[in-house]
């Protein structure tokens, strides 16, 4: 049987690249191999994949990067349990397993024209990317993007060698935060919904996509909303320790809703209306 | 079901034993099995170790189409590589002495691993490779509710052949191509019995809704749980109270013919059984089933733990049952319950489904 067939059996993947982002936290740059490169041709700022640490397992991640930025696939992850300590001894050369892509993306036709905000906490700044290289790539379709980048020190900041791109683009502005300053650091200090406060973007034919920890998630979306964003316009990309992807496995549902097969990108529309809490 | 006489052949006890001894030396026959005082569905290897007279079995007939625990994949991983090897069971296998729950359970799986895309190549090639020659319930149990959820104790539907205790043997129906292909070779030799049985000499009761019933059935008052608004209990302080005593024991779930809920991992394959050479190393992919009871069942590797209160987890689980997996996997006005009562009996603390339809009823 070949791998279409079997959505279940990974595709062997190459890993090109491996290096280090923040702490414990390193950027993996898969080339597909045989037929895999088929399957990741069209994948989607948003979307997610499952990748396998033989031996160790897999995991779902939000893939890092855009096919325009391809033809690899990045995946930006962080140490912290069984599959991601796996992966992290893995170097360059090595084979690692990727199933996908999966799941729906961020309407990226429908923001043309818009002032984009993007929110990112921590590891979460992961999926985001890909939607900041989509904007900076297309740059001309969409309007201003305002980028607020967060993390709990700056140790952990992902990414940190792209903002110089980010600054640099065409009505783009980027402002970092952390919540535990070092003595070299010399932006905000606080929770990103501080620096939400202090940047007050206007509502004015926006929208917003957020990523980072539910709990952030929850009060940036709620903040949004007190600030004028419609719920509809607020953007959000969530979580869960998935073991299939395909909706199966039944680990991911948030009432009705399966976080694998009709998210894992929602708006605050469609958040509200679940049963149940992503928190 | 309108059933009339003249549609059923009756086989002998000891006729259609000798039968599936000869089946049994060509596929794997599954029968209900009695191990210690726990009855099994098991492999058999002869109509000899069959429990003939038996009720419910403890675990569902589902391990044999989505295992408790099989093999995904195996992993090889040496000097040249990695490679993987899909492993697909592709045995013939038949179940003789299915209950209707059974049966209904297999259906209510197929939406999920059927119906809904993509399809799950370990669960579809099982079902392919699988016959269900049922065997119609002669009475109900304390906790068989299977006439609430659309069910019946004489139910032909999802079964490849029905059988239905008669006098004198079986009265044998043919409900599906495979199955009257799997008995084409039956012989009736029993010619007396033949189109003459009727229905009067069933034992087997019709207790399908509506139909009027000459058997007790114990569970008449459970109403239908598709007849409760559950979105609207979904707050109710009601789960913290009936959860109390829930141990998470995950027992409810895995006798269930529908709970279906599975974690994939890893594991190594000792050396003794690798054999892909030096410097190789074999691990296997494992499903194995798993439940939304389970305390951790939701934990990301982060920490981030939702559903971390066991009302949150055991309302879940009604809920799957009765509202989301039918909205899910497109089950219309059904339930993913079938009535069948094993998480009623199995469970250790007393929880009880048919206690929460009746209250939320209410």
């Amino acid at each position: 049987m070949s791998n279409t067939t079997n959505p279940m059996k990974p595709y062997l993947g190459k890993l090109t690249a491996v290096k280090d982002l923040a702490t414990e936290i390193k950027l993996f740059r898969v080339e597909l191999l045989n037929g895999g490169n088929e399957a990741f041709a069209s994948f989607q700022p948003g979307q997610f994949a499952f990748v396998s640490a033989f031996g160790f397992g897999e995991a779902p991640f939000g893939i890092a990067n855009t096919t325009q930025r391809g033809p690899c696939v990045d995946f930006a992850i962080s140490r912290l349990g069984s599959v991601t300590t796996g992966l992290h001894e893995l170097g360059e050369g090595d084979i690692v397993g990727v199933r996908g892509p999966l799941g729906n993306w961020f309407p990226m036709d429908q923001f043309k024209g818009k002032n984009l905000i993007v929110l990112g906490g921590g590891i979460g700044g992961a999926p985001l990317r890909p939607v900041i290289q989509h904007v900076l790539d297309n740059r001309t379709d969409y309007g201003r993007l305002t980028i607020l980048w967060a993390a709990r020190n700056p140790s952990l900041l992902v990414f940190t060698d792209e903002y110089d791109e980010w600054r640099q683009a065409p009505n783009t502005s980027l402002h970092l935060t952390v919540d535990h300053a070092d003595e070299k650091w010399d932006h905000n200090v606080g929770l990103i919904t501080q620096l939400l406060e202090k940047v007050a973007p206007s509502p004015e034919n926006a929208v917003t996509i957020t990523c980072g920890p539910p709990i952030m998630i929850y009060y940036v979306t709620r903040m949004l909303e007190k600030m004028g964003f419609a719920s509809r316009n607020n953007y959000v990309t969530l979580e869960a320790r998935m073991h299939c992807g395909l909706g199966k496995c039944g680990r991911c549902n948030l009432g009705t809703k399966l976080i694998c097969v009709d998210g894992p990108v929602f708006n605050m529309a469609q958040v509200g209306e679940l049963m149940e809490t992503f928190l | 079901m309108t059933v009339t006489s003249n549609q059923y052949s009756v086989i002998s006890q000891a006729e259609l034993a000798a039968w599936l001894d000869a089946l049994a030396r060509t596929t794997t026959l599954i029968a209900p099995y009695k191990m210690a005082d726990i009855l099994l569905y098991q492999p058999v290897q002869s109509s000899r170790e069959i429990a003939w007279d038996f009720g419910r079995p403890v675990m569902s007939a589902k391990e044999f189409f989505f295992p408790p625990s099989e093999r995904l994949l195996l992993i090889e991983k040496g000097a040249g590589g990695v490679k993987l090897t899909e492993t697909i069971h592709e045995g013939k296998q038949v179940i003789f002495g299915a209950r209707p729950c059974d049966a209904h359970g297999v259906k209510l799986l197929d939406a999920l691993f059927l119906d809904k895309p993509p399809v799950d190549h370990y669960y579809a090639n099982r079902r392919a490779n699988t016959a269900l020659i049922g065997l119609a319930c002669k009475e109900m149990g304390a906790a068989c509710f299977c006439t609430s959820v659309g069910g019946a104790p004489d139910d032909a539907h999802n079964m490849d052949v029905m059988l239905y205790p008669v006098d004198g043997g079986y009265a044998v129906e043919a409900v599906t191509e495979k199955g009257k292909s799997l008995i084409s070779d039956l012989r009736f030799t029993n010619a007396d019995y033949t189109r003459q049985t009727s229905i009067a000499n069933r034992k087997s009761p019709t207790l399908a809704p509506g139909a009027s019933a000459g058997v007790v059935n114990p569970q008449s008052s459970i109403v239908n749980p598709q007849s409760i608004n559950w979105p609207a209990h979904f707050d109710d302080e009601y789960w913290a109270r009936t959860s109390e005593r829930c141990l998470s024991c995950r027992a409810c779930a895995y006798v269930c013919p529908t709970c279906r809920c599975f974690a994939v991992r890893d594991e190594y394959l000792p050396v003794e059984a690798a054999g892909c050479g030096p410097g190789c190393t074999q691990y296997e992919r494992i499903r194995s089933w798993d439940s939304c009871e389970g305390e951790n069942y939701r934990r990301t590797a982060g920490g981030h733990r939702p559903r971390a209160e066991k009302s949150q987890r055991l309302r879940n689980r009604y809920f799957c049952k009765f509202y989301f997996y039918p909205d899910q996997y497109g089950l219309g006005n059904a339930s993913a319950c079938t009535g069948c009562g094993r998480c009623v009996d199995i469970c250790p603390v007393n929880v009880d489904i048919t206690e929460v339809i009746t209250d939320l009823a209410r």
